[in-house]
């Protein structure tokens, strides 16, 4: 997480060049240049708005999924409450309780699913990949149940859905701001030192007297809180609410972002920042792609295979500077 | 020099296992006291319970000369004892000033609450540099480190955290020559400035004669033999051991 510094400016420079966003980076300026090249229309403000709303959803949700990597944990049901979340905050608007509070009552709702994936986990000592796919499925069915599987309208009025999504660059400020957020939590709070402490060595962080499991909780309750939120401004940006919506989907593109930005999967190092640089270049590969009118069988093929090579060489990437972050 | 800790008739024991049977020992401030035992023989268990990670069946702990009894290793590091586990408790990914504070932070004023890095950095630095430990960097990540320099952060963070009698749990294992003289040197300015005592486990006869002032053999749970270390030799040790293994193979 923390790069060894050299003094002096190059010095500096040279550990900036090292790290891995630097490179994610590199190749995202690099992609820009290919598919304005290919599309003249890449680099207008029409597609970057496109290409904004691409990015927000996934780097909203590797914020969450960052934090649970590196304490060596995952949550793939992340996706699944992206789609009950507006479901629920409808229910409860219709019930007569003002959109605003149905949106907290929603969020409150989502946390609560991340503490039961918690008190699961920790308390039964179940691996988060097992819980979490378990309620994966129960998730689906919980939101299909509850709208019957039918998509629907999201209400409120027009400044509500504006500041929630539906303004074109609202979604992608907020994942601005929630990453800006997330990472002083993480490089500034002892929540985010003890999670690296966590990931990074747990009999380390057990005998310096860290609470692990509340630890893992907060961390579980922020990804399940950032999906359910995530799912909200979608469905306003939208005006209608999927039950389908999201699902594994949008998870495997935040845990994606996260990875590509550098996060290990083995837990104990990962950056905020990382997430962001990882979610714009999966959405500039998106955007691009689909501006360039591939065919939508092949497109998976395209993307999957991008993904790969791009986690695959950021772990070759940590390896050759030293494993540091392993 | 004034008496640190001191252990009386220590008996523990786990089951029908009799671990420690009334071990009585005691380490002055700026002294350094060695203990010597095959595994098995005891001394984990004496130091667990030195650690507050133990207790007692019976017996009696001193520090300061006042009877202290100890419920957990909290309470034991609140009269000023820290031990040095062998695996160190350090975490690779992180710079040397935050394993130093590791669930110690220091953090500005104020309802946010946010870490204080450039006081910690600050803090850590001045902390190594008085008793004499080099690093790159306080920044460096403790993982880029070597055995030795690590092990060094290990017992400095026990120092700065106000330890005044010093536990160390096989501080040269595993370490080459050179390594094992950054630590030595340590242990040696440690003891200079007079006001921690240190007691520290060991396997190695001939390296614990040269660092400590005194040393103590523990065999099946009892002290067998105590001796100032420059009146003893590694041969002098060897010989009851092996009188011990003799009468094991007879017996």
């Amino acid at each position: 997480m923390i790069g060894a510094r050299r003094g002096g400016v190059a010095g500096r420079a040279y550990g900036l060049l090292l790290r891995p966003e630097a490179s994610v980076i590199v190749v995202s300026v690099a992609l820009v240049v290919y598919f304005e090249i290919a599309n003249a229309n890449f680099v207008t403000p029409a597609n970057l708005q496109t290409l904004s709303q691409f990015v927000a959803a996934p780097v909203i949700i590797a914020c969450g999924e960052i934090m649970l990597l590196i304490c060596r944990e995952i949550d793939l049901s992340v996706g699944q409450v992206f789609a009950l979340a507006p479901f629920l905050m409808e229910n409860i608007n219709d019930v007569g309780v003002p959109e605003p509070l149905a949106i907290v009552a929603a969020l409150a709702a989502c946390a609560l699913i991340g503490l039961v994936i918690a008190l699961i986990t920790i308390g039964l000592r179940v691996p988060s990949f097992i819980t979490t796919l378990g309620m994966l499925f129960l998730i689906t069915g919980l939101t299909l149940t509850i709208s019957r599987g039918y998509p629907a309208n999201t209400a409120g009025g027009p400044v509500l859905t504006g500041i929630m999504g539906e303004w074109a660059y609202s979604e992608i400020l907020w994942a601005l701001a929630i990453v800006a957020l997330m990472h002083i939590v993480l490089r500034h709070t002892r929540w985010g030192l003890h999670t690296v402490a966590v990931g990074g060595n747990i009999v380390a962080a057990a005998e310096a007297g860290i609470a692990i499991n509340r630890i893992k909780t907060a961390n579980f309750v922020l990804t399940s809180t950032l999906g359910g939120f995530t799912g909200l401004l979608e469905a306003f940006r939208v005006g209608s609410i999927d039950p389908l919506a999201g699902g594994s989907n949008i998870m495997f593109l935040g845990v994606a972002s996260g990875v590509i930005g550098g996060t290990a999967i083995a837990g104990g190092a990962g950056t905020i920042v990382g997430g962001l640089v990882g979610g714009i270049m999966l959405g500039i590969l998106q955007d691009g792609f689909t501006l360039q009118g591939i065919n939508a069988f092949t497109f998976d093929i395209v993307i999957g295979a991008a993904i790969l090579i791009a986690m695959v060489a950021n772990i070759l990437l940590a390896r050759l500077r030293g494993g540091g972050t392993r | 020099m004034s008496e640190a800790i001191r252990a009386e008739k220590l008996v523990k024991t786990f089951g029908h296992v009799v671990a420690l049977n009334g071990v009585s020992l005691q380490v002055a401030r700026g002294e350094t006291l060695g203990i010597l035992g095959d595994n098995g023989a005891g001394k984990s268990t004496l130091i667990k319970i030195l650690t507050g990670y133990h207790q007692p069946d019976s017996g009696q702990v001193f520090v300061d000369g006042r009877p202290v009894q100890f419920a957990s290793v909290d309470d034991a590091r609140a009269h000023g004892i820290e031990c040095v586990y062998q695996d160190l408790a350090l975490v690779n990914g992180l710079s040397i000033y935050h394993n130093m504070f590791l669930n110690r932070e220091l953090l500005w004023g104020g309802p946010l609450r946010l870490l204080n890095h450039r006081e910690m950095r600050r803090r850590a630095a001045a902390a190594l540099a008085e008793i004499g430990v080099a690093v790159p960097s306080v920044e460096a990540e403790v993982g880029a480190l070597s055995g030795g320099q690590r092990q060094a952060i290990a017992v400095a963070r026990a120092v700065m955290s106000n330890a005044r009698i010093l536990l160390l749990d096989e501080p040269l294992a595993a370490m080459g020559a050179r390594e094992a003289r950054l630590i030595i040197d340590l242990i040696e300015r440690l003891k200079a400035r007079g006001d921690i005592a240190i007691v520290m486990i060991a396997h190695n006869y001939a390296q614990t004669l040269e660092i400590c002032d005194r040393v103590v053999l523990v065999q099946h749970g009892e002290i067998t033999f105590e001796s100032a270390a420059a009146a003893t030799s590694a041969e002098q040790l060897l010989d009851i051991v092996r009188r011990e293994y003799r009468a094991a193979r007879t017996g």
